[in-house]
C-alpha cells in the first residue's frame, strides 16, 4: 500500500486507527431515491392506504399480497421494453430476479399460481411497495407504493366503468373530488397496426411514442424517422456487403435466392456454421430481411393517425363523434368509441362527473399489456395520481389455462398524498394519542399504568410519561407533541383519590375521582375526535 | 431537509489530510501515452529508474506519482488510498456509482480513445444493426434459450442493451480472451474495448449499426473528500489542472509571426483583420521593427496572431496578401486564460457536494 510511510507513531495511535477502522461511526444514508417514511408521514399514510382499502372492500374486492421479489421474467413476457429498462434486476445465485415494478403482473402471476378455480370475476386488491430506476424528481420516487385493484375474468364496458368508479370514488374519500380521468381505448391503434402489418415489437415501438406524440404533435416527421432507424431502415447503408447480399437475393425473387443462397455464401467462403447460430438460419433470416418491406409508409400512417386521435380529443359529447368520424376515414370498426361512451354512462351512473371526463384515444400508458380501455388520473395541478385499464392478454402470456379479460387500475400512494397535502383539505391522521398520563414521581407509575390500560381498553390512545420530570416539563412535552389532554397523577392526587385533568387547549383543569377518570375522559377525547 | 452528509468508506476515513498529492497513472497500457502527455503539460514524471512503482513530479512540489493498473485507479480514487488517477473514461463509466467519491476532473486528455462495442459473429450475415439483435434475442427466447454476451463491462452493457430495446440476454463476465468467447461457442457476442477493429477482425468478428455503447478516452479523476479537505491537496491539483488545461488548449494552435510593411500600425491592424483567416484569439499584435540598415525605407512591423493549426495554409496565404514576409510558425505550449476553468469547476462540484440536498 502507499501512504505506508505515515506510519503511527506511538502504539497509542496504533490503537487508535485499528479502532477506528473496526468500529465505523459514520452516518449512514438510505438509497437515493427512497424514502424513510418518520412520524407522523407515516401515520398519514397509513391511514389513506386503510381508508382506500376499507372502501375496495366495499365493492367486493378482497386483499391479496403478493412478493416484492420475483422472477425477471415475469416482467419481460408482456410489460414493455421501457419497464424492462427500468427494473432493478439481479442475478442471484445464477437466477435473474428483480423488485416488482408494479403489480398487475405480480398479481396475474398469483391469479394464475392459485386462483383459476375461483368463480369470475375474481376482485382483488392490494398495496405494497413498488421499485423503479428512474431519476429521482419531486414526486417521483424509486421505491414507492402503488394501491390498487385488479378485477379478473369479465370483459367489457360493465368492468371497466366498475374500476373507473372505484378509482372515483377513493378520491372523493380523500377530498380529491376535482381530480381528472383521461379515459383512452388502445383498440383503434392496435387495429391499425394490425392492418399495417406490423409484428408485436414494431407496435411496442409505436404505442411506446405515443406519449410523447401527444405532447410534441410537432415532431411527427422526426419520430417517424427514429422509428424507421429503430427498426433497422439504413443499417445496412454502413453495411456494404449485406446490403450487396440483399439486393441480389431481392434480383433472383423468392424462390430463386432460396436455391442460390447457401451455394453463394459458400463460394464466398462465409463459414456460417462458426457462431452459435445454425447456416439454415442464418440464411432464412437473410431472406426474410431481404423481402421485408420498408416500414417507414406504414410508421408514417401509425403516427400520423395518432396525431389525429389526439386532435378529435376532448370532452366526451365532442370527442366521441370527432372520433368515431375519424376511425371510419381509417377504415377501421368503432368498437373503441363504443366501449368508452357505454362505459362513460355506466361510470355516470356511480358518480356523474361527466365534466371531470376527458375522452383521448391517443393516451397509452408505460405499459404494454394493455389493449382495451385505458385512464389516467390527474389531481389540480396536471400531477398523474393513478392510472389503470384492460390487459385482456396478460392472463394467457402468464401461463393461464384460458383466455381471460381482466382490468384494474392502481393509485400511486405517495402522489395522492401529496396532491391531499396541495388540497384544501390536507391529509391528517388520528394514529397519535390523545392524552398523555404522566406520573409525577416513580413511586405514581402503578397508577398511572393502571389508569393508561383503563383508557386503552376504552379505545383511548394513550402515551404514559417515562421521565418523571414533574408536571411543568410534562405538559410542555404535550403541549408540543400537540397532545391535546394530559392527566397528572401525583402523591397528593393518589392521596385525594383523584387524577388532575388538564384540557391542552383550554388551558383548563378538572381533578376527576379515580374511579370515574377512565370513563369520563374516554368521552371527552372522543368529543375531541369528532370535532 | 438535512444536510447530507455522505457514509465514508473506511479507508476514506483514516486517509491522511497532510502528506503529498497522489495521483495513480496506468502502469500498463496507457504507460507510455500517459508520461508523454504529462511531460507535454510541463509535469514530467521523475522516476529513478523504470522498473519504480513510484515517482515525483519535478515541476510540482509534494506530489506522489504511484503506478497501478489501469483498471484498479479507479477504485484507489473512490477509497481515497490516492487523491487523483488518470484512467480510461471506459473504466469510470463502468464502475461508478451515484454515490461515490469520485469527481471527472478533465474528461479528455486526448490520448488513449478506445471504443466500448458490440463484436458480433462475421458469420451472423444477416446481422447489420441493433434491430436484428433485438429479433434475434426474441427469437432464442422464443427458443428457450438467451443471448449470450461476454464482457468486463456488464454494467454499461446490460444499461445499453435495455436500453435498446433487447432484454433478454444473460451477461458472462469474463476477462481475457474475450474475443474468442463466439468462436469456443461459451458465448454468442461479446463486447469489448477496441481501438482499431483489428483483434476483433483477427476473430472473425464485426461491429453493427449503432452497436457502439460508449466511446472513451484517457480522464483525470479526483477523490472529493481529500480535495475537500485539504487545502494544500488543492492548490497543488490547481497547479497541474492549470498545466493540463492549458496545454490540451494550446494543441490545435500555432503562433505565426510575419513582417509586414505599412504606414502605422493602425493601417496595419486593418490590412490584417480584413482577412479574416488571421484575425487571431482576439486580434493581431503588431510591434515596430526596426529596420539593420537606415537605407531600408518603409515602415516594417511584426504582426503576430494565433491560428488553428488545420489553417495553416489559409492564414499564411492571406498574411501573404497582406504584404507579409518573413513568416515563422512556432507550436504553442500553453493557452493560460484568466482563469482555469476546470479548476473552477471542480471548486464548484465541492461546494455542490458539501451543500447537497436530497431531493
Amino acid at each position: 500500500m502507499c501512504g505506508g510511510d505515515r506510519s503511527p507513531a506511538t502504539l497509542r495511535e496504533w490503537h487508535e486507527a485499528l479502532n477506528e477502522s473496526r468500529f465505523d461511526t459514520s452516518e449512514i444514508q438510505r438509497v437515493r431515491g427512497t424514502n424513510d417514511i418518520v412520524p407522523p408521514a407515516r401515520a398519514v399514510q397509513r391511514s389513506v392506504e386503510d381508508r382506500l382499502l376499507a372502501l375496495f372492500n366495499l365493492y367486493g374486492y378482497e386483499p391479496i399480497d403478493t412478493p416484492v421479489l420475483e422472477p425477471t421474467d415475469l416482467f419481460l413476457r408482456k410489460s414493455g421494453e421501457e419497464i424492462a429498462a427500468r427494473m432493478y434486476s439481479f442475478t442471484h445465485w445464477n437466477r435473474n430476479l428483480c423488485l416488482r415494478p408494479e403489480f398487475t403482473a405480480s398479481v396475474i402471476r398469483a391469479y394464475v399460481n392459485h386462483l383459476q378455480d375461483r368463480p369470475v370475476p375474481v376482485r382483488l386488491h392490494y398495496a405494497g411497495p413498488t421499485f423503479r430506476y428512474e431519476k429521482p424528481q419531486r414526486g417521483r420516487y424509486r421505491q414507492f407504493t402503488e394501491v390498487g385493484v385488479e378485477c379478473i375474468g369479465v370483459g367489457g364496458p360493465a368492468a371497466d366503468a366498475e374500476v373507473l368508479a372505484v378509482a372515483r370514488h377513493g378520491l372523493n374519500i380523500l377530498g380529491l373530488s376535482n381530480a381528472r380521468f383521461v379515459v383512452g381505448h388502445l383498440g383503434a391503434v392496435l387495429e391499425l397496426l394490425t392492418q399495417l402489418g406490423m409484428d408485436s415489437g414494431a407496435q411496442s415501438l409505436v404505442l411506446g411514442v405515443m406519449e410523447h406524440l401527444s405532447r410534441e404533435p410537432g415532431e411527427q416527421q422526426r419520430v417517424v424517422g427514429r422509428l424507421a432507424a429503430q427498426l433497422g431502415v439504413g443499417d445496412e447503408e454502413e453495411n456494404p456487403e449485406a446490403s450487396a447480399l440483399a439486393d441480389l437475393f431481392r434480383a433472383f425473387g423468392p424462390e430463386g435466392a432460396e436455391r442460390i443462397a447457401g451455394d453463394l455464401l459458400e463460394q464466398a467462403n462465409l463459414r456460417l456454421d462458426e457462431g452459435s447460430r445454425s447456416p439454415s438460419d442464418i440464411v432464412q433470416r437473410l431472406l426474410l430481411k431481404a423481402y421485408r418491406p420498408d416500414p417507414t409508409p406504414g410508421l408514417a400512417r401509425a403516427v400520423e393517425f395518432i396525431g389525429r386521435l389526439r386532435e378529435a380529443a376532448g370532452p366526451p359529447q365532442e370527442a366521441l363523434p370527432a372520433l368515431r368520424q375519424v376511425l371510419q376515414e381509417y377504415g377501421l370498426d368503432d368498437a373503441p368509441v363504443r366501449e368508452v361512451e357505454q362505459a362513460l354512462i355506466y361510470f355516470d351512473a356511480y358518480f356523474a362527473c361527466a365534466d371531470r371526463v376527458h375522452v383521448n384515444l391517443s393516451l397509452a400508458r408505460g405499459l404494454r399489456y394493455y389493449n382495451g380501455l385505458v385512464f389516467e388520473v390527474y389531481d389540480e395541478d396536471d400531477n398523474q395520481i393513478g392510472g389503470g385499464g384492460r390487459y385482456d392478454d396478460l392472463v394467457r402470456a402468464l401461463g393461464g389455462r384460458a383466455p381471460t379479460p381482466a382490468c384494474g387500475f392502481a393509485y400511486g400512494l405517495e402522489r395522492v398524498i401529496a396532491a391531499m397535502e396541495r388540497g384544501e383539505q390536507p391529509a391528517s391522521a388520528n394514529g397519535n394519542a390523545v392524552a398523555l398520563v404522566v406520573p409525577l414521581s416513580s413511586e405514581d407509575y402503578s397508577a398511572a399504568a393502571e389508569l393508561a390500560t383503563r383508557l386503552r381498553l376504552q379505545g383511548v390512545a394513550v402515551e404514559v410519561d417515562l421521565r418523571f420530570r414533574g408536571a411543568k416539563a410534562s405538559l410542555r412535552h404535550a403541549d408540543r407533541a400537540k397532545i391535546p389532554f394530559a392527566v397528572l397523577i401525583g402523591g397528593q392526587e393518589r392521596a385525594d383519590n383523584v387524577v388532575l385533568l388538564r384540557d391542552m387547549r383550554a388551558f383548563q383543569e378538572t381533578r376527576i375521582p379515580t374511579a370515574d377518570a377512565a370513563g369520563q375522559i374516554a368521552r371527552l377525547t372522543r368529543e375531541v375526535a369528532a370535532v | 431537509m438535512s444536510v447530507k452528509m455522505k457514509a465514508r468508506s473506511k479507508a476514506t476515513h483514516v486517509a491522511a489530510d497532510t502528506g503529498p498529492l497522489r495521483l495513480a497513472v496506468p502502469s500498463k497500457g496507457m504507460e507510455d501515452a500517459t508520461l508523454v502527455f504529462l511531460r507535454a503539460c510541463g509535469l514530467p514524471v521523475d522516476r529513478s529508474n523504470p522498473r519504480q512503482y513510484r515517482a515525483r513530479i519535478s515541476t510540482v512540489r509534494d506530489v506522489e506519482v504511484t503506478f497501478q493498473r489501469a483498471g484498479d485507479i479507479f477504485n484507489k480514487v473512490n477509497e481515497g488510498s490516492v487523491d487523483l488517477g488518470i484512467t480510461g473514461y471506459d473504466v469510470v463509466a463502468e464502475y461508478r456509482n451515484e454515490d461515490d467519491r469520485v469527481l471527472v476532473v478533465l474528461p479528455e486528455l486526448g490520448y488513449g480513445r478506445c471504443s466500448l462495442v458490440l463484436g458480433i459473429p462475421e458469420s451472423w450475415i444477416d446481422v447489420t444493426g441493433l434491430h436484428d439483435l433485438s429479433e434475434i434475442a426474441a427469437s432464442f427466447r422464443a427458443r428457450g434459450r438467451e443471448l449470450r454476451v461476454a464482457t468486463k463491462y456488464t454494467n454499461l452493457t446490460r444499461q445499453f442493451l435495455f436500453d435498446h430495446g433487447i432484454n433478454s440476454f444473460s451477461l458472462l463476465e469474463s476477462s481475457g480472451a474475450l474475443e474468442a468467447a463466439p468462436t469456443l461457442g461459451y458465448a454468442d457476442l461479446i463486447a469489448d474495448i477496441t481501438s482499431s477493429g483489428v483483434t476483433l477482425r483477427e476473430n472473425r468478428l464485426k461491429t453493427i449499426a449503432g452497436g457502439t455503447i460508449l466511446t472513451s478516452e484517457a480522464c483525470l479523476i479526483a477523490n472529493k473528500d481529500a480535495l475537500a479537505r485539504s487545502p494544500e491537496k488543492l492548490e497543488r491539483t490547481r497547479v497541474m489542472l492549470d498545466a493540463m488545461e492549458s496545454s490540451l488548449r494550446a494543441r490545435p494552435y500555432l503562433s505565426l509571426t510575419a513582417n509586414v510593411q505599412g504606414g502605422t500600425p493602425e493601417l496595419v491592424a486593418r490590412q490584417i483583420v480584413s482577412h479574416g483567416e488571421v484575425a487571431g484569439l482576439r486580434g493581431p499584435t503588431i510591434a515596430r521593427v526596426f529596420p539593420k540598415s537606415p537605407e531600408d525605407d518603409g515602415d516594417w512591423y511584426a504582426v503576430t496572431v494565433i491560428v488553428a493549426r488545420d489553417r495553416l495554409q489559409e492564414a499564411v496565404d492571406a498574411l501573404r496578401r497582406a504584404g507579409a514576409a518573413d513568416i515563422t510558425a512556432l507550436q504553442l505550449s500553453y493557452v493560460f486564460e484568466s482563469k482555469a476553468w476546470s479548476y473552477e469547476a471542480l471548486l464548484r462540484a465541492l461546494a455542490h457536494d458539501r451543500n447537497g440536498v436530497e431531493a
